[in-house]
């Protein structure tokens, strides 16, 4: 499962969904023949004016259409089930692809007056354009966290059963953990890896020549070093994940090294939750773990880790 | 203004529809010269005769630019006519006036009109789950920038079914809506089906309570009121008068033509229960010179039922708002008074995506032909074609005329 596609305002469309998100309305209506526009665009559909303003509307309007489904459009949208599809035909005459909300079926009746209901959707607040009857107390909804109706544990990580795919998908965040402890990398590190692994390459173990040839003016840890570091770096994860049988690394889906860790470097850690996604094999929950070296905020290690639950 | 009527189809070509988890996989290059060849045999005529090419852009498996230089190297021809048509479910109607108008130019003698809808074979680097995913959703682009992907798809306004489904919605609130009305379009169109043995659901009769008791899709549309998509493909052959008479068959003249475009979403339409096939038709007749009821056999585009009974009212075959009684009130089987879809209609013979619109440009050509067999209509001199593509955004009508 994925989440549902979400609008990607451009430079002609952000007035409309940034007042959305700010509880307004806003349209566009052209100064040269005073016709009303939607959905946002450079011109004006009435006489391909460049001179359109943005103008606070009511959001006032009638039922054009509507259709209920009784298959999801997309498996997404399958928590609202019927899905109640609508065309409003705003005050202003323009029209909206939209869907009602706070309605019973029998309620529902080509040409009923029709008010919107903003419906703020993720935790960023990007906001939707839904209506309901003109009758109706309902005026807004507001963002429902799933993570937050779900029990935490004793470190005060938030429980998400492996079994809740709409909890799960609200891990997924922009957003990383705080930094990690950190970790000195010392020549005497790199040194033990160097024997370890067999990889004694000059750039990480011979400091005399490093110091001479390198283009970093000194030795450097393996990235292949830095990378298991990360089990000595602990940043905190606001969740842990509950209710499966067995827990797997199932490896990398990507892992570079953008940057150096210079000997004698001192590094640390965070991540985030990338995605996670459903099939036969389990649930695949990708973390996105960075490793920087302090104060570089490019990271020295990228690594998208994904841990399978089933 | 218009044609004068001196190009006419001669031949054609059309794989019987087949579900795509069993029908043969072919580059699309393949299929168009099996196409090529299967038309131009059924016609009487020379690959070397053909020097125009109207093919399909989009879906075009093996390129998405340069497609008919592609093409015509790949057939081994010269062309002084090519033509991409980007039209969805008209575009085969939108090939066809295309064709007949640069023959009347003299740009050219011979046109090819195709489109390849089998798969084509997955390669050892292709990933068969990247076409499904490409495929989640629909005609609907995603680009950053297309107003779909912006004001439709996060609200889940997504596909055909759903855009259909509220235009039948309101009509209903306009007109009124009778089910059993709808429902009687499939069972019409499935007793020609029963007379076909290339459609997808020959053997299979249908009644109005099979359709009513089917499931519900998406309020008011059951979902044996929805085409059924199927691997295929198909060709005809356009040519001058005078190339057409050294053909095996009756041509089929193409005598009148329209096309209108009106929007991409229907919820922009300035009325959305008046189809654009409304401008289309009217222009085709008035081109033709004959009226609807002159017509001998309808070949509507029937993506869904609805499409059907708004092409009917909208073409002239009955006024605005009692498409239903039409519908009730006259037997639209090829043993009827009002012959409909004789070849079972999409709904029935199944919709290869773009080319499920060929469907019914061929069977107008091979009643005329009086090449349909056990279908057969008694009298068959002209036949009313229509094409649709998206949800009802883009219409085309075609009056073509035995010789």
């Amino acid at each position: 499962m994925s989440l549902k596609p979400m609008p990607e305002m451009t430079e002609i469309s952000k007035p409309f969904w940034q007042g959305l998100n700010e509880g307004e309305i806003r349209i566009q209506q052209c100064n040269a023949c005073n016709g009303w526009v939607f959905y946002p665009r450079r011109h004006c559909t009435h006489c391909l004016a460049h001179d359109l303003e943005w103008k606070p509307v009511s959001g006032k309007g009638t039922l054009y259409t509507y259709t209920l489904t009784r298959i999801p459009t997309l498996p997404e949208f399958a928590d609202e089930m019927p899905q109640a599809l609508a065309v409003v035909e705003l005050e202003q005459g323009v029209r909206v692809n939209t869907t009602l909300v706070g309605l019973t079926e029998d309620e529902i009746k080509v040409g009923m007056a029709l008010k919107p209901a903003l419906n703020q959707v993720d935790a960023k607040g990007n906001t939707l354009l839904r209506f309901t009857a003109a009758d109706k107390a309902l005026d807004s909804l507001p963002y429902i966290n799933p993570l937050d109706s779900l029990p935490r544990n004793d470190k005060g990580q938030v429980q998400v059963g492996v079994d809740n795919p709409v909890a799960l998908q609200a891990l997924v965040s922009d957003e990383y953990t705080d930094w990690s402890n950190t970790l000195l990398v010392d020549q005497e590190l790199i040194n033990t890896f160097a024997e370890l692994s067999g990889d004694n390459y000059w750039i990480h173990t011979d400091p005399e020549r490093a110091a001479k040839d390198s283009p970093f003016g000194t030795t450097i840890a393996h990235g292949s070093l830095v990378q298991v570091l990360q089990s000595r770096l602990n940043f905190a994860l606001p969740f842990e994940i509950t209710g499966f049988q067995t827990m797997v690394n199932y490896g990398s889906d990507r892992l570079r090294f953008p940057s150096p860790v210079p000997a004698g470097s001192e590094i640390h850690a965070r991540a985030r939750v990338k995605s996670v996604q459903q099939s036969r094999k389990g649930t695949a929950l990708t973390l996105e773990v960075n490793i920087h070296v302090v104060g570089n905020d490019r990271p020295s290690v990228i690594n998208d880790l994904v841990i399978l639950y089933r | 203004m218009g044609l004068r009527g001196d190009a006419a189809i001669v031949g054609a070509a059309q794989y019987k529809p087949e579900k795509y988890a069993t029908a043969p996989q072919m580059f699309h290059l393949e299929q168009v010269a099996d196409l090529a060849a299967q038309a131009l045999e059924d016609a009487g005529l020379k690959a070397s005769d053909l020097d125009g090419l109207v093919i399909n852009g989009p879906q075009f498996h093996e390129a998405s630019v340069f497609v008919p230089a592609m093409a015509a190297e790949y057939l081994g021809i010269e062309l002084n006519f090519a033509e991409v048509v980007d039209l969805g479910g008209c575009t085969p109607v939108g090939m066809v006036w295309r064709a007949a108008a640069a023959i009347e130019m003299g740009l050219c003698e011979a046109v090819l009109c195709v489109i390849p809808m089998r798969l084509a074979p997955f390669g050892p680097s292709e990933d068969p789950a990247w076409m499904a995913r490409a495929m989640r959703f629909g005609g609907h682009s995603t680009a950053y920038g297309a107003p779909e992907a912006e004001f439709d798809l996060p609200y889940g306004h997504m596909g055909q079914n759903t855009g259909y489904a509220m235009i039948a919605q309101r009509y209903a609130a306009q007109y009124g809506y009778d089910q059993t009305a709808m429902a009687k379009i499939c069972v019409d169109q499935r007793t020609n089906a029963l007379a076909n043995p290339d459609a997808m659901f020959f053997g299979k009769p249908l009644t109005v309570e099979d359709v009513l008791g089917s499931k519900m899709v998406a309020d008011p549309l059951h979902v044996l009121e929805i085409v059924m998509p199927v691997a295929g493909g198909a060709a005809v052959i356009v040519t001058s008068k005078e190339l057409a008479a050294k053909t095996k068959h009756r041509p089929a003249f193409v005598k009148g033509f329209g096309e209108r475009l009106s929007f991409k979403s229907p919820s922009y339409a300035n009325d959305m229960t008046v189809t654009p096939v409304a401008a289309a038709a009217k222009r085709a007749f008035e081109m033709a010179g004959v009226k609807p009821q002159d017509m001998d056999a309808a070949q509507i585009y029937d993506c869904y039922t609805i499409t059907v009974l708004l092409s009917l009212e909208d073409a002239g075959f009955c006024p605005k708002g009692e498409g239903m009684r039409f519908i009730k009130e006259n037997d639209l089987t090829f043993k009827g008074n009002f012959p409909l879809n004789t070849h079972g209609g999409q709904l029935s013979f199944g919709q290869a995506g773009s080319a499920g619109g060929f469907s019914q440009v061929i069977e107008a050509y091979t009643q005329i032909a009086g090449r349909a067999d056990a279908r057969q209509l008694t009298r068959c001199d002209q036949v009313f074609v229509s094409g649709t593509g998206g949800v009802m955004s883009e219409q085309g009508a075609l009056i073509l005329q035995g010789g």
